[in-house]
């Protein structure tokens, strides 16, 4: 039994005759890891190590220097906060204060209980005339207020369905469906941006 | 299509950005039908010898923008298209320093105009494949960029016979995974080979020893989309943009304290008065200028007093700070200059690659030293700290990092004492304006 599937290994396989010499695999091939995982453990770190025929302490010496390797569990949805001048600027510090209260947790790389969320501050993201802005989802989030941030939480949570407190018990009380997903906030949100 | 905030449409010195907000723009359709796109390229591959494509950049004076100004033609020039075995052109689209956009402006709204000047470029110096490093954060413009290496690929302009000559061409995608020492060149080229990016010993340069051991030419984006006006236009029209020494335009991202922060064309030259004032409408909230770094975060600070320098590389030079990356980054009376250098300083200190001792030690000790400040426990001990780091920074031969170890000059740090600051980087903010939020040392 391996951490990583059998597919992905077989993906990674293939990434090093995509360049001019095989080295060159070893990030994308974390990123698939990363991603069927979610966070890198040392076990997978050591099967794309075995898949490249590469040392597995260089391969855990690269995911070290880059930060969007993640070595330890982050939540579903994670928080890419810049914090850098030009967004401290325009209130990054109070965004970052926002979302710590919303997802409640107290620290960077913190997972919330449900384990659905975590944010981290990130150095500046190259989009600097929309202060304060973040990453989230794969996709750029600008013009922050804690609203928006609310409205990303709401509809993070909607898409996995997840039912709040008051609704379990309503609908053990067989009364209320469950609430639809909502990814029409998010996609809303895109058109705002 | 992405919200424009910066200059677009028509002006007499928008050579890049004349296109921008254009319907579609990012499509290859519209590029070629509305922006003459692809006219450049037709025009280099059929009409032009290579050397006459370098020496038309030569004539343009154009000079890299990524931060060093290099000459570009010079550099292109650099490469022995005769030798034997590959050649290859790596793009650098791994825009990390901080307060700088201008790339990703680019690349979200026309990129094909990058795959125009990639393709020039790589039949100028005898490369037939290229390599765009994009950081790993830059999703949609990932997204973009490929799409439009896609189209071009179907229409013949990236594949065996581009334009009908008989000469591949070919752009690949690499991804970044968060990592600011990658904007500089070597280091680039060690993340592009799988590696930690620890920047190289040079020599051997990149034109003779770049990635995977061959003569590489490395440019930044915005320096590649230029290509494509010149090879139009001619380098002579380039060249009447901006000063002598540094002519055309380029992309300044205003952001922080301005009413309309946003990507806007620059003739080089222009003062920085009309940047801040003008084109970003001035300092928001009716409140005053105290300082601006004119070229990213690590272009040393200057004070409002020199609103009037000019945006070239000379004058820059000459107010002891530089052009940088073009990221203009405008702070107001009130917030604190301390605290501002405090966050730079961690930024400085986390992104060092590790390499040479002063930037990975000074660096932490920099932030250490400032945190004892900004607790009330400086004295003229931290100060002088902080001038020996300065010094060693000025002493080290490696590229990047130590120039943001020395944070401020001392005459900046001073003008705290002024008052009416809000603290920046405190998570509870004092918002107390009406006495400075540090005794004076």
């Amino acid at each position: 039994m391996t951490a990583l599937s059998v597919h992905i290994l077989d993906e990674i396989r293939e990434l090093p005759g995509k360049y001019p010499q095989p080295r060159s695999a070893v990030m994308p091939a974390l990123d698939l890891a990363q991603e069927e995982l979610g966070h890198l453990t040392p076990e997978a770190m050591t099967e794309v190590a075995a898949a490249l025929e590469l040392d597995p302490g260089y391969v855990e010496g690269v995911a070290t220097f880059y930060s969007l390797f993640h070595l330890e569990p982050i939540g579903k949805h994670h928080f890419y906060v810049c914090t850098n001048l030009s967004c401290a600027l325009r209130g990054a510090n109070e965004i970052i204060d926002h979302v710590k209260q919303e997802i409640g947790v107290k620290e960077p790389d913190e997972v919330s209980v449900d384990g659905m969320f975590s944010y981290e501050e990130v150095e500046c993201l190259g989009a600097c005339e929309f202060a304060p802005m973040m990453r989230f989802e794969h996709r750029y989030h600008y013009d922050l207020t804690p609203a928006k941030i609310d409205q990303l939480i709401a509809a993070s949570k909607g898409e996995k369905l997840l039912p709040t407190r008051g609704e379990v018990a309503r609908s053990a009380g067989g009364a209320a469906e469950k609430p639809k997903p909502k990814p029409r906030t998010a996609r809303k949100k895109k058109a705002d941006a | 299509m992405p919200e424009l905030r910066g200059s677009h449409g028509d002006s007499p010195t928008n050579v890049l950005t004349r296109w921008f907000g254009t319907p579609d723009l990012h499509t290859l359709d519209v590029y070629e039908s509305k922006a003459g796109g692809y006219a450049a390229l037709r025009k280099a591959l059929l009409d032009m010898a290579p050397a006459d494509i370098t020496n038309e950049v030569k004539t343009s004076g154009l000079r890299g923008r990524g931060g060093a100004g290099f000459a570009t033609g010079t550099k292109w020039s650099f490469i022995n298209r005769d030798s034997p075995g590959p050649k290859y052109v790596v793009i650098n689209a791994d825009e990390s320093e901080p307060g700088t956009s201008k790339d990703r402006y680019i690349l979200e709204n026309s990129p094909h105009m990058l795959v125009e000047g990639i393709l020039i470029a790589a039949y100028a110096v005898g490369a037939n494949q290229a390599w765009v490093y994009i950081r790993g954060e830059y999703d949609e413009p990932y997204r973009m960029l490929s799409a439009a290496i896609e189209e071009a690929r179907a229409k013949g302009y990236v594949g065996p016979k581009p334009m009908g000559k008989d000469y591949p061409l070919d752009i690949r995608l690499y991804r970044g995974h968060g990592a600011y020492i990658c904007g500089e060149e070597t280091a680039l080229l060690e993340s592009l080979e799988g590696k930690r990016a620890q920047p190289r010993s040079r020599p051997p340069f990149p034109a003779v020893k770049g990635a995977w051991g061959r003569p590489t030419l490395l440019n930044n984006v915005e320096t590649l989309v230029t290509v494509p006006w010149i090879i139009n236009h001619g380098g002579a029209a380039y060249a009447k943009f901006g000063t002598d020494k540094s002519p055309g335009t380029r992309l300044m991202s205003v952001s922080g304290n301005v009413n309309k922060p946003g990507v806007y064309e620059v003739e080089l030259g222009q003062t920085f008065r009309h940047v801040i004032m003008d084109l970003a409408g001035g300092i928001a909230g009716g409140h005053d200028l105290k300082v601006f770094w004119p070229g990213g975060s690590s272009a040393p600070v200057l004070p409002a007093s020199m609103l009037d320098t000019k945006t070239d590389m000379e004058s820059l030079a000459a107010a002891r700070s530089m052009g940088g990356s073009g990221g203009v980054i405008v702070m107001d009376d009130q917030h604190c200059i301390v605290r501002a250098a405090y966050r730079l300083l961690k930024f400085y200190a986390r992104e060092s690659c590790g390499k040479c001792t002063p930037c990975r030690i000074g660096g932490d000790w920099a932030v250490r030293t400032y945190a004892r400040i900004l607790a009330n426990e400086g004295s003229q001990v931290e100060i002088d700290t902080l001038l020996r780091l300065r010094g060693l920074g000025d002493r080290l031969d490696l590229p990047a990092l130590p120039r943001g170890v020395r944070g401020p000059r001392p005459e900046t740090r001073m003008q705290r004492r002024q008052g009416g600051y809000k603290c920046l980087t405190s998570t509870s903010p004092s918002t107390d304006t009406s006495s400075p939020c540090l005794p004076a040392l």
